[in-house]
């Protein structure tokens, strides 16, 4: 049996937990599927996973697992992989799973396979082989690892690797029963405060997923509603190189570059920048970065992922329009 | 505060590291290594902490003979003394394997605090630092970005940990504890010359691996990736280009 | 009775200057170091071209420098008159009465017009007119000794119409010989001491402009921490100054309005020194934030009429502060980059490697490559500068020059060096000239000016000796046979040409780049001089570290933009570069100006763009 353990904050259910239960139906094969989901009064957390197409869902419902703590999720997962026996157990990689995940495998002793990005089946004697695929060396080599030792064993899987639409749904609910843990509340080392966005500043570039950037292509102050535009659809923050900021037409918090942030969202639109090295130092980090400019020659092309050569007044406002479809 | 910090001798992030004739790990001869960077970051704050609280900083490592220049590194930026744990095959090894081996020669100490980088530069499985908590049967969180200690007593810890999108979450724990460091948190300081010169007279004590832990995984193959980074132009009028943009950013790319 | 007065007088005046003189050889004796002696040859002609001829002091302030000179000379030529006077007071000797003595003083009339004529002339402009460059408040010190001048030239000139021996001739000759006497008591404790020293100062001056010695980490040399541990040339210096502010007028911080002024730091070295303050920390004598302005462009020490070295001071109190993990944040960063990446970016290295591909270059034989290029930060990861280097590459190919790179390539260490992490210079320098002494070149090409001077000047205290040359010159070099373009009718364009400091200044490299752009501008380019040009150009800003600062500083106020704003004043419609930093820092500046359409063009383009047309394999016209 595959477990799923699932994730959720706030009475809402991580997305990712669905890519988690792609991965396991993936893998899965003959062998059922189960979802497990911890917390306190999850109720309508269980009923939402019980659309998907598993053998069932399990609860671990305890008010010693609200909030969330290591220590916590690591005692009643224990007790849960003790009574469901899985042969694998798929979290979805989190910033959640990582902070407990270890602690459970070191504490049953088994294998932790983290950041998979895809899962291959060797043909092998007497039975085929699960290879996980996951990158090395900040991205430069993948590597396909096997778990050793005894099942269980766990993996975690990277948010977008396996797409949440793909989890399938099943005809009618799955079941949902407790399962029967006892978590000592006293043992807990950890306390934790609510969750808090920060506020600290009012621009915080460096925890933008997404950044849409203006340089001098922009013209004037006053065109920067076009950009502000494609940054709205994006859900993206606005940034700029240090002509815009110099100018005054944006505060120097938004600033990308060597006199300004160091950035590295998943997303960089640079929009007009022509990527004089100061800049490209403060965005090179960054999963993708897409460059729209009018000069081909511009040095921003060079470490585009993707690029359009051209007017930026034609082309964002064509893209605002494909967004919403 | 007696603070230990565990750092990784990584290959350099420099260069593409070249695959040994195995295949199942890199090339070790010729190679340039550095201190895994997100481990700096943890070193940088140890330092910070001890000038805010005094005490002493210990550096541990596992690794072979060469690992040495890390800790030395370490010495130089401002750590008092070092441990070494070597073993050639600990390079490579997963993290069973290395936190026990770490365990191993820092159980007899009292820590107050241990820190460690979030996860390695090379094998990125960001395990050991956990692994090493439960070993050692203390509290831990991870991917910190900001830690505060009250003297007490009893000493306590209060940190910041930083979770999805822009969100955060305090945590208080007692004393002893693991943080794993986020990477970025603080400005690292450079080695000084003074440092550098006083470093060459700090102890590094070499151990040998005393707990044998079994490896709870294998690297079967290591490839290069099919994606290469190559920049895509996208051609045809700018109502094309940017329909083609917004479809390879949503389906290729897997960014909006 | 005379005698006996004149003998008192003497003794005791002498006394008094030879206590004050001794009070600042002590101080130069206490100094850590020792005084170099290298090149003679050019020591000497320095000193024969410097101080001799004054040619530093006529140079940048004509008229004044004239005036000057007209002094110094009289004093060189009274010499001998005030010595035979002399002898006469002390009673040890009488020759005034013998006709060559007579000739002399007739000689010396011409001599002492001109000195009175260039005396009153200082006078009137330091009394009245003022110029900011002496300082807001007038030195009564100045005032005294500019009237003694003229008092000894007057009394000298009226001893042609006294009679010796009649009370207005006496008189006359006390005059002149108290004033003599206090003169020599009033020297030691002034800026007048340059009349001492500055010849001395002026011989023992580097040859190398620049010239920061290796530290020796064997002995534990950490740099300069607190006023004593300013070498005797330092304090030489400091005693030697003469407030002209020479280097304060050329000195690009101080042009841009920030705190920095050379003078200053000279002056505080001074005070410290006189007032005994052996253990104050430099950083506080001379305030830290200010010892980060300096971009070492140079001008300072190149301007300074008696010797002075500036860049030594500096360079050597930033190396104090860095030992102590006191540099700026910005510079951490860059530390680290070095450290981790070997280059100031902290870029990855594959990114060379997709440059030395794309450009197919081969990796440098001896066998087979006449010149090795070496690419530098800049050329390795600067994707603008890259297509100067390109340019560069088509015109190496089309004069079938065969030329190869490194395998492996760090930074120079300049940046380091410059900024004062001695250690991190050293190691990086350490691994290049391993690397260079494995590939053997006999010549070193390179389009960084910082690259030319460090490889050429900083590494030979490794033992480390190799011709390495500016592009700039290189092709300069290769197209003397080369026709002068023709020119096209009805296309003219204004260029105008930025003298990297490192290129024009501290490497004397001026012409080479004019000749290449009269050559292939051809009659179709009007070649524009900014204000500050050829081996005096105002700095572009990124040395120093000072590329990184930018965070830190006002735009409007920033270095570049003072620059940009003088290239734009010659009305030129491109501004010509050579060198990668200049061209990011004044493109920088030109983005933050005011709407402008100047455009930029490395000179290894402009060059290449003109000889070579279509095919990079054209024939030579």
């Amino acid at each position: 049996m595959i477990l799923v353990i699932a994730e959720h904050r706030g009475g809402k259910l991580n997305r990712a937990s669905w890519e988690a239960v792609a991965a396991a139906q993936q893998l899965a094969a003959s062998q059922p599927v189960a979802i497990a989901v911890l917390g306190s009064n999850i109720g309508s957390i269980a009923t939402e996973l019980a659309a998907a197409q598993v053998q069932e869902v399990v609860t671990l419902d305890s008010p010693a697992l609200e909030p969330y703590t290591p220590d916590g999720f690591t005692a009643a997962l224990q007790q849960a992989i003790d009574q469901l026996k899985p042969s694998i157990v798929v979290l979805p990689h989190t910033y959640q799973t990582r902070d407990f995940a270890p602690k459970l495998a070191a504490r049953l002793d088994r294998a932790l396979i983290t950041d998979v990005t895809g899962i291959k089946l060797e043909p092998r004697a007497p039975s085929p082989e699960l290879r996980f695929v996951r990158p090395m060396f900040q991205g430069k080599l993948t590597a396909d690892v096997a778990p050793e030792g005894p099942a269980p064993h766990i993996v975690t899987v990277q948010i977008g690797s396996f797409r949440a639409d793909a989890a399938a749904k099943g005809a009618s609910a799955a079941p949902v029963r407790a399962l029967a843990v006892t978590i000592d509340a006293a043992a807990i080392r950890q306390k934790p405060e609510p969750p808090f966005q920060e506020a600290r500043q009012a621009v915080d570039l460096s925890q933008a997923e997404r950044i849409v950037s203006v340089g001098r292509g922009i013209k004037e102050a006053d065109k920067l509603p076009v950009a502000q535009g494609l940054a709205t659809a994006l859900h993206a923050e606005l940034a700029a190189s240090r002509p815009i900021c110099d100018a005054g037409w944006l505060p120097m918090e938004r600033q990308v570059g060597s006199s300004g942030q160091t950035v590295a969202p998943k997303l960089y639109l640079a929009l007009g920048i022509s990527g004089a090295i100061q800049h490209l130092v403060g965005m090179k980090g960054s999963q993708t970065i897409v460059a729209i400019n009018k000069d081909a020659d511009a040095p921003i092309f060079e470490v585009a992922d993707y690029g359009i050569v051209g007017d930026l007044f034609e082309i964002v406002p064509a893209m605002i329009e494909a967004l919403k479809a | 505060m007696k603070i230990a910090v565990c750092i990784k001798q990584v290959q350099s992030r420099d260069s593409q590291p070249r695959l040994d004739e195995a295949r199942t790990w890199i090339r070790a001869q010729d190679a340039a290594f550095e201190m895994n960077e997100p481990d700096a970051y943890a070193l940088e704050e140890s330092l910070r902490l001890k000038e805010k609280h005094g005490g002493e900083v210990v550096v541990c490592s596992a690794g072979p003979a060469r690992v040495a220049q890390v800790l030395r590194e370490a010495l130089a930026r401002g750590a008092d003394r070092a441990i070494h744990v070597q073993g050639d095959t600990l390079a490579a090894a997963d993290a069973f394997v290395v936190s026990a081996a770490l365990a191993g020669a820092m159980k007899d100490e009292t820590f107050d605090l241990i820190l460690t980088g979030l996860q390695s530069d090379d094998q990125g499985f960001g395990q050991t630092g956990v692994i090493l908590a439960e070993r050692l049967g203390l509290p831990h969180a991870t991917i910190i970005m900001d830690v505060q200690v009250s003297a007490g007593p009893p000493a306590t810890l209060r940190v910041k940990r930083e979770l999805e999108a822009g969100w955060f979450q305090w945590v208080g724990m007692p004393l002893p504890a693991v943080l794993t460091i986020q990477s970025g948190i603080n400005q690292l300081r450079y080695a000084t010359l003074k440092g550098i010169m006083a470093a060459k007279k700090k102890e590094i004590r070499v151990a040998a691996p005393e707990a044998v832990a079994a490896p709870r995984q294998r690297i079967v193959a290591l490839y290069a990736p099919e994606k290469s980074k190559k920049t895509q132009l996208i051609g045809g009028s700018p109502a094309e280009a940017a329909k083609e943009l917004v479809r390879k950013l949503r389906e290729e790319a897997r960014v909006i | 009775m005379q005698t006996i007065a004149f003998w008192v007088l003497f003794v005791a005046f002498i006394g008094a200057f030879a206590a004050q003189v001794a009070t600042r050889v002590r101080l130069i004796a206490a100094a850590p170091g020792a005084f170099a002696l290298d090149d003679m040859g050019g020591r000497l002609q320095r000193f024969l071209v410097d101080v001799v001829l004054q040619a530093r002091t006529i140079r940048e302030r004509p008229l004044v420098g004239l005036a000057h000179a007209f002094v110094f000379w009289g004093f060189v030529a009274f010499a001998g008159y005030t010595t035979v006077e002399f002898l006469r007071g002390l009673g040890i000797a009488d020759l005034t009465e013998t006709r060559w003595f007579f000739a002399y003083r007739v000689v010396l009339v011409p001599f002492a017009t001109a000195v009175l004529g260039g005396i009153l002339f200082l006078l009137v402009r330091r009394a009245v007119f003022r110029p900011a460059t002496l300082g807001s408040t007038v030195s009564i010190e100045s005032i005294v000794i500019a009237l003694f001048i003229a008092t000894l030239m007057a009394t000298f000139l009226l001893a042609f119409n006294l009679d010796e021996a009649s009370v207005a001739g006496r008189v006359n000759w006390w005059v002149h010989m108290l004033v003599i006497l206090a003169f020599l008591a009033l020297i030691p404790a002034s800026k007048h001491l340059h009349l001492v020293l500055s010849p001395v100062t002026v011989f023992l001056k580097s040859p190398e402009l620049g010239r920061i010695p290796n530290l020796d980490f064997e002995k534990e040399e950490i740099g300069l921490e607190t006023v004593k541990d300013l070498g005797k040339k330092a304090v030489l210096d400091a005693l030697t100054c003469v407030e002209c502010g020479r280097c304060q007028v050329n000195c690009p911080a101080f042009g841009a309005g920030k705190e920095l002024n050379p003078k200053t730091i000279i002056l505080q070295a001074q005070h410290a020194l006189l007032a005994g303050e052996r253990d104050r920390k430099l950083g506080e004598v001379f305030s830290e934030k200010v010892l980060w302005q300096c971009t070492t462009c140079g001008a300072c020490e190149n301007q300074c009429p008696v010797g002075i070295e500036h860049t030594p001071i500096i360079i050597g109190a930033r190396r104090g502060l860095v030992s102590n993990g006191e540099a700026p944040e910005y510079l951490g960063s860059m530390y680290n980059h070095l450290e981790r990446r070997k280059n100031i970016w902290g870029l990855g290295y594959d990114q060379r490697q997709k440059f030395v591909t794309s450009a197919a270059l081969e990796i440098f034989d001896p066998a087979k490559h006449d010149v090795l290029v070496w690419l530098g930060c800049a050329g390795a990861f600067e994707a603008d500068f890259q297509k100067s280097l390109r340019s560069l590459f088509d015109i190496l190919r089309a004069r079938q020059i065969r030329f190869g790179v490194l395998s492996k390539e760090q930074c120079t260490g300049d940046p380091a060096k410059r900024t004062g992490n001695e250690y991190m210079f050293q190691e990086l320098a350490t691994a290049n000239i391993d690397e260079l002494k494995a590939a053997g070149p006999k010549k070193i090409l390179t389009s960084c000016p910082h690259c030319v001077k460090t490889i050429g000047e900083d590494y030979r205290r490794f033992g480390y000796e190799v011709e390495i040359v500016h592009s700039s010159v290189f092709v300069a070099g290769l197209m003397r046979d080369v026709r002068p373009a023709p020119t096209k009718p009805g296309a003219h364009e204004t260029v105008t040409f930025h003298d990297p400091c490192y290129l024009g200044r501290y490497a004397g490299k001026v012409d080479e780049p004019r000749e290449l752009l009269t050559k292939f501008g051809g009659g179709n380019v009007e070649l524009k001089e900014p204000v500050r040009n050829r081996d005096n150009p105002f700095c572009c800003g990124a040395g120093g570290g000072l590329l990184f600062a930018d965070k830190e500083e006002e735009p409007g106020s920033r270095i570049s933009d003072v620059r940009f704003k003088q290239l734009q004043d010659t009305g030129a419609g491109t501004v010509v570069t050579a060198c990668p930093f200049c061209s990011i820092m004044l493109k920088g500046a030109q983005t933050s100006a005011p709407a402008n359409n100047v455009q930029f063009v490395d000179l290894m383009t402009f060059v290449r763009d003109r000889h070579i047309t279509k095919s990079p394999d054209q024939q030579i016209p």
